[in-house]
């Protein structure tokens, strides 16, 4: 598979790094949050400088200084919409990568990778994509998508073969179903830059058979039959003479010890909790099972950013590790 | 009502002069030592990319007195979007002018890829609305659609954008684009919608203004073409009970003396290729184009043969690419010009000089100080081709002929 970019990748890891990714889910969806308001008589120089892209960008600054691999602005219908997110978040961070989720009636597969093309320029190729193919019949019709059953991924799959097409070849012609590309193809600096990490998500055999052939990471949730699921998968990408990367969605609440994780309020249910080794041990134990990315839900805090990146993520880094 | 000028940020590159053809800011050209953004370290890029110079341009048109930056989209460049969404959040009055052709995004996405970025920049969004040039290029972003109807269907993406924007839940089955319950979430609703700066020359194009534009937007043409120009947009907006303003996108060469503004042109011709003085070429279908290849009694030999009327000269497209049509002469004497155009009725001017840093410094210190505005006694002066001549169903129609000129740029 191509690894998803230069920095912290899931490609060959060097001795000195994780040979896992870890990315954070950033705080875009849901109406904006106030902050608590001060009583009248503390001087608070808030008022009106800050919004939500504040908020934002605390969080993949926090992700970007302690560690972590890179962010995810996920597709939802009330969220912020997140190739602008994404874009705003890697020009004032050097290392994270960040992946936008959209589905794929957001416009054309062409100037999806043109605006893309641009973007990997920009950010050394720090730009993943998360294509949502699988969305709820009113959801999908609110955006424009009337399509349903196995046409959605028929569809994403002429989308992510056209943006592929015209990313990789000079002269690209695809006619196909949905879309069309005549004589297209980039050239010049736009053409030689990686194409976005794919991410992908859904258990149907439509789904695999499509991160079998377009997927970097396929990402499951924990209450999916992973070890059924990510064999599944593998025999459909070498069927294409690919590899995909396995990814999980999961909550965590880890602290110094068992007891104080345990006392964690509003935490959800399946999360992982412990001390920072019992987590790190299950995580561990996925890892075994072929997990290599693990996309951490909800969006936490700053602070509970900084707790992980300095006290859950080093327990991964390879000289310390203990999954050779 | 205030003047609105903008500046234009190159999208691919820029050369450091009009004197040769030559790029070497951004990565269009082998990177070589002075080469900038990337440049080179010990030998090796320095890590800075074309963006980094676009953040420059754009800080230094905010310093110089410019009201925002066009950003233009054509197969070749950056993307605007892209561009403004990474530099929201390093200007601060500074607003973006995104050019985009609405076939290309559905317009739920372009309502919510637009209230984001009035979020992230609080509500610095203004589009360039721009219906493609037809032709290869059309081809190239995977676009079949034939010319009048991309303008029927830029005018049916605003109907089906502002819709969802002002409320929903919309429900719309129209010829291109479908929605069923489709609207903003709480979060993205209520920010204020981006100033519509529209462009096309065609039938086509002014009636789709007629509804949509805040501000019909046409390259440079000789004053009275222009003026005709405008003249069609307001009959066709009145019968629709709208009153759009005008803008003009402008390349200026303006030095202390006209000598010197023409000796900077004379420079840059000595290396233009003879075969581009008999006429231009265009596979695309841009009326626009077509207009403004008409101005000038081709071939030519000399650059003053191109200045249609005093300073006035269509021969920018030969020193860089981009429209033909720009000002060429002293600091008074430009400012004099873009004073006329106000007394014509321009509201608002987008204007570009190459380089465009320096030449952003240079407008705003030297030609923008001298403007006095709508004063009473201006008059064009020079005559041109009539545009009636420019109107004929077959200048409206000829595919395949024309270069591919999607927009302003």
């Amino acid at each position: 598979m191509t690894p998803p970019g230069r920095f912290g990748g899931c490609g060959e890891p060097s001795p000195h790094k994780r040979p896992f990714r870890f990315l954070l889910t950033l705080p875009t969806t849901g109406p904006d949050a106030t902050p608590a308001p001060l009583p009248e008589f503390v001087t608070d120089i808030r008022q009106g400088r800050y919004g939500p892209f504040d908020t934002i960008g605390e969080v993949g600054r926090a992700a970007e200084v302690t560690g972590f691999d890179g962010v995810v602005a996920p597709f939802a219908p009330d969220a912020e919409e997140s190739l602008v997110v994404v874009a705003g978040l890697l020009r004032h961070n050097r290392w994270i990568h960040g992946v936008a989720g959209f589905h794929p009636g957001v416009g054309t597969p062409v100037y999806a990778a043109k605006l893309s093309a641009s973007l990997q320029r920009f950010t050394e190729d720090r730009f993943g994509w998360w294509p949502v193919v699988d969305l709820p019949p009113a959801t999908a019709r609110a955006h424009g998508d009337f399509l349903e059953g196995p046409d959605r991924y028929a569809r994403a799959d002429e989308f992510l073969s056209i943006a592929k097409g015209v990313w990789e070849h000079e002269d690209y012609t695809y006619e196909g179903r949905f879309f069309q590309v005549l004589a297209g193809g980039f050239q010049g600096p736009l053409a030689g830059r990686r194409f976005p990490a794919v991410h992908l998500s859904g258990v149907s055999a439509d789904a695999l058979d499509l991160s079998a052939k377009h997927a970097d990471v396929h990402v499951f949730d924990v209450t999916d039959d992973l070890d059924a699921l990510i064999a599944d998968l593998g025999e459909r990408a070498a069927g294409h003479g690919r590899s995909v990367a396995s990814g999980l969605r999961l909550s965590v609440a880890a602290r110094e010890d068992e007891a104080e994780a345990h006392a964690v309020r509003n935490v959800p249910e399946h999360a992982l909790t412990g001390s920072f080794e019992q987590v790190a041990a299950e995580l561990r134990g996925y890892a075994d099972r072929g997990v290599s990315t693990f996309v951490l839900e909800p969006p936490p805090r700053v602070e509970e950013i900084y707790r992980l990146g300095e006290q859950l993520l080093p327990l991964f880094v390879r000289e310390h590790a203990h999954v050779d | 009502m205030s003047i609105d000028i903008y500046w234009r940020i190159g999208t691919h590159g820029d050369q450091p002069s009009l004197r040769r053809r030559l790029v070497t800011r951004g990565d269009w050209s082998p990177v070589v030592p002075g080469s900038i953004t990337p440049g080179l370290r010990e030998g090796r890029p320095d890590g800075y990319s074309h963006l980094d110079h676009m953040a420059d341009v754009a800080r230094s048109t905010e310093l110089s007195g410019f009201v925002g930056g066009l950003l233009p989209s054509f197969p070749f460049t950056d993307d605007p979007w892209a561009a403004a969404a990474s530099l929201a959040r390093e200007t601060t009055g500074y607003r973006f002018m995104i050019a985009f052709q609405p076939g290309f995004l559905h317009p739920v996405q372009a309502a919510r890829m637009s209230a984001s970025l009035q979020r992230a920049t609080g509500g610095r969004v203004v589009y360039n609305i721009i219906s493609g040039g037809g032709g290869p290029a059309q081809l190239w972003w995977g676009d079949k659609v034939g010319h009048d109807d991309r303008y029927a269907r830029t005018s049916e993406f605003l109907d089906v954008l502002k819709a969802v924007w002002y409320g929903g839940p919309v429900t719309h089955h129209g010829r291109f684009y479908q929605v069923d319950g489709a609207g903003l979430p709480e979060r993205l609703a209520g920010q204020p919608f981006p100033e519509v700066y529209f462009s096309g020359s065609s039938r086509a194009a002014i009636e789709a203004a007629g509804r949509h534009a805040d501000y019909y937007l046409s390259w440079l043409e000789p004053f009275p073409a222009l003026a005709a120009k405008f003249d069609q947009v307001r009959e066709h907006s009145a019968a629709i009970g709208r009153s759009p303003r005008f803008a003009v996108r402008i390349d200026v060469l303006a030095r202390e003396t006209e000598d010197e503004a023409w000796a900077e042109i004379r420079r840059g011709w000595r290396h233009v290729d003879p075969e581009r003085l008999r006429g231009p070429e265009s596979t695309g279908d841009s009326v626009g184009w077509l207009r403004s290849s008409r101005f000038i009694d081709w071939p030519v030999r000399t650059p003053r043969e191109l200045e249609a009327s005093p300073n006035v000269w269509g021969g920018f497209h030969l020193l860089r690419g981009g429209p033909a049509f720009g000002l060429v002469g002293s600091y008074a004497q430009v400012a004099a010009r873009l004073d006329e155009l106000i007394a014509l009725g321009v509201d608002a001017f987008i204007l570009a000089g190459v380089p465009h840093l320096e030449e952003a410094r240079r407008i705003g210190e030297n030609v923008l100080p001298l403007l006095r505005g709508r004063w009473p006694d201006t008059a064009p002066d020079t005559p041109v081709p009539s545009p009636e001549t420019l109107e004929s169903p077959e200048a409206l129609e000829s595919p395949g002929t024309l270069e591919a000129k999607g927009s302003t740029r």
